[in-house]
């Protein structure tokens, strides 16, 4: 008996378990990394890890489908597209096809970089007249601007791309088919924006579950936006500029007293630009040019900061902050002065990016106290409060690289939803302004000034740090203090990115109160009041100043880094 | 001795049983209102719009004003408060604070005048506490003759207590969704 068991264990049971052992070793890719879990306190610093490629997004399932894209062997642009129709999906409240964007693209074997502005257009109809006294459109159909995203998309892939749209939409067909349980992110967002959604989607709409705010954990499905996707899969692009789709979206805003006609549709083309470049010490920066207004504020920022020693005062004490403060409201006040769409108005975009600029600003800034009025342009700005957009970072092993910031502008956009599309419609309308005499007026065809600044830093030639984030007026501000926070303070990246917060403004000249994230220490706070701040203390992670995502390129490491908010759902995937 | 033992354990026994059947007796004793209902917000919340969905799914006659007048109040039967305030719904409405409070306040005394009993609703949770909400709940939930409230914003029972205080039949649900039992049951 002994002998029969000695036996099964030398002629079966050993070559069976060196069989195993051998295909388990070598179904392992020996420099595969380990990929250590984010911690479940979700605002403990935490950098995602990859060697080949990685995605970022402001949702798990979205950095996934990237993800996926990269390891099917798509590139960085085909990725990055796969991931903004995830976010349509799991993220609709901040993006989508019923929106625009802009994308800046690194393409690695041409040492080269792109912008691709697909940002909504106003309606060829559209008057200035479209606001009412306190700042809002006279109907909601009125702050519906062209979409764009689909188009840029598209134009994306075809360019620059290797994969299909219908290969990249795949994922997000099917999650929007499964339904994917809804974060506690979303039910807030969900919440804050019911009485828009009840009144302009209706309680039937999939963005509320049987009329009610979704819950964190209850399924959200999507057939409705599945089968859109089909259609356009099937029909193309074109199916919604001048087809079915096209006539559902006219339909719909025209039913809430918008002017989107199907010639608007029609006429929508993406634009290619050439980037914005700005140096900060031994970097360089490429990002937007207008009618982004971020990629120019955050040049103007680096250039004033690189006159004083950040370094010396520490990251947010007292001197930096006060110092940063008082940039920040110079350049709001140039905001409002100079910017709107390039193609209709002048803007004096050398001069306000050059170093002798900021270093006459930076002359006019004291060190103890604030100024009683800032330069100023003659136009009111708006007040914006609304956390919006999202923010896509993708790398792949060529080393390409897509820096995406998107949005459908306020969360849930408009909340109009076309007739069985199961997609929202934007409310970019409310960025132009309300101000008649202003640059940035809604007239035909016009794009409004965007805060969206999407970047990629170089260090020496070599591609350092993807960035980019949502947030409003707080982006260009959020996203120099994450600039800094690795440059000159040291830190990690998600480190830079959990790092507290801080935001001001001017508006008419005159400075207004500093927004904090309470973790700001009640020392600095108290400081800062003596010297003229009013101040104003937000929860300690706060949404108000965006939901950044990067990616940290370690070349002489070989490795790469993700930094996902936490203010938001942001996730990184790396391989 | 023993008998005297026996009597004590009698006596906390019929004294246990005495104050469970109280207790049942007042969370089962609330009152039914009557229809049609009047539903308007108290500080302007967009959580209006889920009492009126809830209406609609307990298929109660109903009808909804944000900012209902006693004008509104002409052939109505209970008046339904949702209670808890927004910045950005008292902006959109014109009203500030002081304005909304003096609204619901006339609406109050019309509902006190006519016999209308008033039926309150807090149905936002926590995300609807605060100093400017519990303004509105202290002032207009002790006008109720009931209450439904979410439970996450009853942590601290500001709520529960106020009902208490007052004799205010009140029931407590998880979630927005789950209000719908008791509302509905609520009515004749």
């Amino acid at each position: 008996m002994r002998k029969k068991k000695i036996k099964f264990f030398k002629n079966k049971f050993l070559p069976l378990l060196t069989a195993i052992l051998l295909i388990t070793a070598f179904s392992c890719p020996l420099r595969e990394l380990k990929i250590p879990k984010p911690p479940a306190d979700r605002h403990k610093p935490f950098d995602f890890i990859g060697r080949k490629g990685m995605v970022v997004a402001a949702h798990p399932l979205a950095a996934e489908a990237g993800l996926e894209m990269l390891r099917k062997g798509g590139n960085a642009i085909d990725a990055a597209v796969a991931t903004a129709f995830a976010l349509n999906v799991c993220e609709p409240f901040a993006s989508g096809i019923g929106g625009g964007g802009f994308m800046v693209v690194y393409i690695a074997s041409e040492r080269k970089v792109i912008v691709l502005n697909f940002r909504e257009k106003a309606p060829s109809q559209v008057s200035p007249e479209i606001f009412d006294e306190e700042g809002k459109t006279k109907t909601q159909g009125l702050a519906v601007a062209v979409p764009g995203a689909l188009a840029g998309w598209t134009h994306a892939l075809n360019t620059y791309g290797t994969k299909k749209l219908s290969e990249v939409m795949q994922r997000a067909l099917s999650l929007a088919e499964e339904g994917f349980p809804v974060s506690k992110t979303f039910s807030l967002i969900n919440k804050d924006e019911y009485e828009k959604l009840i009144l302009n989607a209706g309680e039937l709409t999939c963005y509320l579950n049987k009329g009610f705010p979704y819950e964190p954990g209850e399924r959200l499905r999507n057939p409705d936006l599945a089968q859109t996707f089909k259609t356009i899969a099937l029909k193309g692009v074109d199916e919604f500029y001048t087809g079915k789709i096209a006539r559902k979206i006219v339909q719909a805003v025209k039913d809430k007293g918008g002017v989107i006609t199907l010639q608007d549709l029609a006429l929508y083309e993406p634009v290619e630009q050439e980037p914005l470049k700005g140096i900060y010490k031994d970097y360089t920066l490429y990002t937007l040019p207008p009618p982004s207004s971020g990629g120019l504020h955050i040049i103007q920022l680096l250039n004033m900061l690189e006159n004083w020693p950040v370094k010396k005062w520490g990251q947010n004490s007292s001197p930096y902050i006060h110092h940063f403060c008082e940039a920040l409201r110079f350049v709001f006040a140039d905001r409002a002065r100079y910017l709107g769409d390039p193609d209709y108005i002048s803007i004096p975009v050398d001069e306000l990016i050059s170093k002798n600029y900021a270093t006459r600003i930076v002359s006019l800034i004291k060190p103890d106290h604030t100024l009683d009025s800032y330069p100023y342009g003659k136009f009111k700005e708006k007040k914006n409060t609304k956390g919006n957009t999202t923010h896509v970072c993708v790398i792949d092993k060529e080393g390409n690289i897509v820096s995406l910031t998107q949005s459908i502008n306020y969360f849930f956009g408009s909340g109009i939803v076309p007739k069985n599309t199961g997609f929202l419609l934007n409310n970019l309308m409310y960025d132009f302004s309300s101000d008649p005499s202003s640059p940035n007026v809604p007239l035909p065809h016009r794009q409004p000034v965007s805060s969206m600044g999407p970047l990629i830093l170089f260090k020496k030639e070599h591609p350092f740090l993807v960035l980019g984030s949502p947030g409003g007026t707080r982006i260009f501000s959020s996203l120099t203090q994450i600039i800094i926070n690795i440059t000159d303070f040291d830190m990690s990246l998600d480190e830079a990115i959990e790092a507290p917060r801080f935001f001001t403004y001017s508006s008419m000249g005159k400075a207004k109160r500093i927004s904090f994230e309470s973790r700001i220490p009640e020392i600095i706070i108290e400081s800062l009041k003596k010297i003229g701040h009013d101040i104003n203390v937000r929860k300690a992670f706060d949404k108000y100043f965006g939901g950044a995502q990067g990616i940290l390129i370690l070349k002489e490491k070989n490795i790469i880094l993700g930094g996902a908010d936490s203010r938001r759902d942001g996730y990184g995937a790396g391989y | 001795m023993m008998i005297k033992n026996i009597f004590k354990i009698l006596f906390l026994l019929a004294f246990f049983i005495f104050t469970v059947s109280a207790r049942e007796k007042k969370e089962t004793a609330l009152p039914v209102f009557e229809q049609p209902l009047l539903i308007t917000s108290a500080g302007q919340s967009a959580d209006v719009y889920l009492a009126s969905i809830l209406a609609k799914k307990a298929g109660l006659n109903s009808s909804l004003s944000k900012i209902a007048a006693p004008k509104d109040m002409k052939n109505i039967k209970t008046l339904v408060l949702v209670l808890g305030a927004s910045l950005k719904g008292l902006g959109s409405a014109g009203l500030d604070k002081a304005k909304e409070k003096e609204r619901v306040n006339l609406l109050v005394a019309k509902a006190q005048k006519k016999n209308i009993p008033i039926l309150c609703l807090h149905l936002g949770g926590e995300a609807r506490r605060g100093k400017l909400s519990d303004e509105f709940i202290t002032s207009f939930l002790p006008f109720a003759k009931m209450a439904i409230v979410v439970k996450s914003g009853n942590k601290d029972r500001l709520l529960s207590r106020i009902c208490e205080e007052r004799n205010i039949p009140w029931k407590e649900v998880e979630k927005a969704t789950d209000a719908l039992k008791p509302f509905k049951e609520a009515f004749k």
